[in-house]
């Protein structure tokens, strides 16, 4: 389609969210393609760079906002960020994301080694926080500035060796439940900083994914502290809703997800139309265009993929935001981000 | 009085599926105690629970952490059984490559593909995470494998796996090689456009991409 065939926005990004909280229908529905380490790549900077100076992260994600216009700006490292300021150690890349190297909890009793950050200092959190403050001052006033952290679940994975977590659940579920709360006061901590940066915190928890973990477990060990995450929100976000993100396989554990109390969720490899029979009066719902299509396809493809995932998602009684299902992979060729948000303006108008 | 061949194989089978590695461990013991066959034991008793477990996976009845720790399991009573078996019981297996691409070291799926396809029968050769892509290339080479299996959790280093094919291409010896690629972010459409020849969305389907991929070859065992 031409671009002079692509409706003009009238909206701010900011007004169009905005209505979401107000309950009432925005012009066309908002975009939020999770746009993380691909920002490096719009500020043309080394993406190790972007992952260790707070500034060229904040600065990447104010070029990436003004490139393409997407509905959230999303600040964002890795999943292990708040682990790696408890002690996680990471391998960084030039050209890529930062990745574990090692995990402080070999033996149960290295738990007492775990505290809660100081966001002052340790890790990379400094960093975040950093780059959190650039983009709201330079571009809070027109869109809304997100920092992601990472869910208690997931944060205990990342301290220790997953396939030893993983059967933690069964051998010592009490220790498994010590570590999680430690990993839940050092969330709210960062929720904390966060708020008081004016920015919407937004909780991922990749590790409580149905391709990991069973319904049952999820209501024991992911669910529980995810609701006091939302709840803190709740309490002291002078009404910022609570935001969730569960990449992977989604279905199995969608309704034990209810029972975290989120407002939002951004899903992944999952049908949100069933996602929505199952949610679709208490949430709002975004998703999910495929990251690997979003680098691999054509924005032709990608314009009829998002198609069909607005047919589906619509009329979701708590409203719906056009999004990938998980971040944006760095090398995703720009028209590709064109097309999503382009899809957005033609197939998810309510203005007539 | 020593108990019945069937009761000991549902015993390992049962120890096997209920994540219950003292079952299968004693019964392990047992199996040799009263001169059952070691082969008998691991294919008709052990590998039956795994495959069981398996299927619970398939379904989403069981998860990773069953999944782990019936593996976990198997491999308690494996290592009793082994020493056992005859050499009449080894039998040609179709070798595999397997690993996560480098720049991840996502690798709890790669390493339930792994066991899953060791249950198969097939001759696992495990890289492990963060592998560098031409490493695939030349473990295939010399353990003359019919199979390269890549994993990735993560989008920013799907397109590894591509570049591995195109390796196999430039040196002319794509075709002995079956592809297979699976992971979080990966898709059937991602799989074709790079031309891998198989995709999984679970360690589950995996096993039966990769007996579909090899049926040409020497069959690995059911």
């Amino acid at each position: 389609m031409p671009a002079s065939d692509i409706p003009q926005d009238t909206q701010t990004s900011l007004e169009r969210v905005l209505s979401y909280l107000q309950g009432v229908n925005p012009q066309r529905v908002a975009c939020f393609p999770l746009i993380l380490n691909h920002a490096a790549r719009v500020l043309g900077v080394p993406v190790g760079k972007y992952n260790r100076n707070g500034e060229t992260m904040g600065k990447a994600h104010v070029a990436a906002f003004r490139r393409y216009g997407n509905d959230l700006v999303s600040i964002f490292s890795t999943t292990s960020t708040l682990a790696e300021a408890m002690g996680t150690t990471m391998e960084f890349f030039d050209e890529d994301a930062p990745q574990i190297a090692g995990q402080p909890i070999q033996e149960y009793d290295d738990i007492k080694k775990i505290n809660v950050p100081d966001f002052r200092r340790d890790g990379r959190l400094p960093v975040y926080l950093d780059a959190t403050e650039l983009a709201v001052s330079e571009v809070g006033s027109e869109v809304v500035v997100g920092t992601i952290l990472a869910g208690p679940f997931t944060t205990a994975a990342a301290l220790r060796p997953l396939d030893f977590f993983v059967k933690d659940l069964y051998k010592n579920p009490e220790w498994v439940h010590q570590l999680l709360e430690i990993c839940c006061q050092a969330g709210i901590a960062f929720i904390d900083q966060i708020l008081a940066r004016r920015a919407l915190p937004i909780i991922v928890e990749p590790i409580g994914s149905g391709s990991l973990v069973s319904p049952r477990h999820f209501k024991t060990f992911v669910a529980p502290y995810l609701k006091r995450m939302a709840a803190h929100i709740h309490e002291n976000g002078g009404g910022l809703p609570a935001a969730l993100h569960i990449c992977g396989k989604t279905k199995p554990n969608l309704e034990a997800m209810l029972g975290a109390d989120f407002d939002l969720w951004s899903l992944d490899a999952v049908d949100l139309g069933e996602a929505r029979q199952i949610a679709g009066e208490r949430v709002t719902l975004i998703g999910n265009v495929s990251p690997a299509n979003l680098l691999k396809n054509s924005p032709e493809e990608i314009d009829a993929e998002a198609r069909e995932v607005c047919a589906k998602a619509m009329g979701n009684p708590r409203g719906f935001i056009l999004g990938s299902g998980c971040e944006v992979p760095i090398n995703t060729p720009p028209a590709n981000i064109d097309a999503l948000i382009n899809a957005a303006r033609k197939y998810g108008r309510f203005d007539g | 009085m020593a108990r019945e061949r069937e009761e000991i194989l549902q015993d390992l089978a049962n120890g096997v599926l209920n994540l219950d590695e003292e079952l299968a461990v004693s019964a392990a013991h047992e199996a040799i105690a009263v001169g059952l066959n070691a082969f008998d034991a691991i294919s008709n008793g052990l590998v039956v629970g795994m495959n069981q477990a398996g299927e619970l996976y398939d379904q989403e009845e069981y998860f990773v952490p069953e999944l782990l720790i019936c593996s976990d399991a198997m491999y308690a009573a494996l290592e009793i059984l082994r020493p056992h078996l005859q050499k009449s019981d080894v039998t040609e297996k179709i070798a595999c490559v397997i690993g996560v691409v480098e720049g991840d070291t996502h690798d709890i799926g790669k390493n339930l593909v792994k066991i899953l396809l060791d249950v198969a029968g097939f001759e696992m050769h495990d890289l492990g995470r963060n592998v560098p892509l031409a490493d695939f290339v030349e473990k295939a080479k010399e353990v003359n494998a019919r199979l390269i299996c890549l994993s990735t959790l993560m989008t920013t280093t799907m397109d590894g796996m591509a570049s591995v094919i195109e390796m196999l291409k430039e040196e002319g010896i794509r075709d002995r090689f079956r592809v297979l690629i699976g992971g979080g972010p990966i898709s059937k459409a991602f799989a074709d456009r790079i031309g891998a020849d198989g995709y999984a969305d679970n360690a589950a389907s995996a096993v039966k991409v990769a007996k579909e991929l090899c049926a040409g070859f020497a069959a690995a065992r059911a």
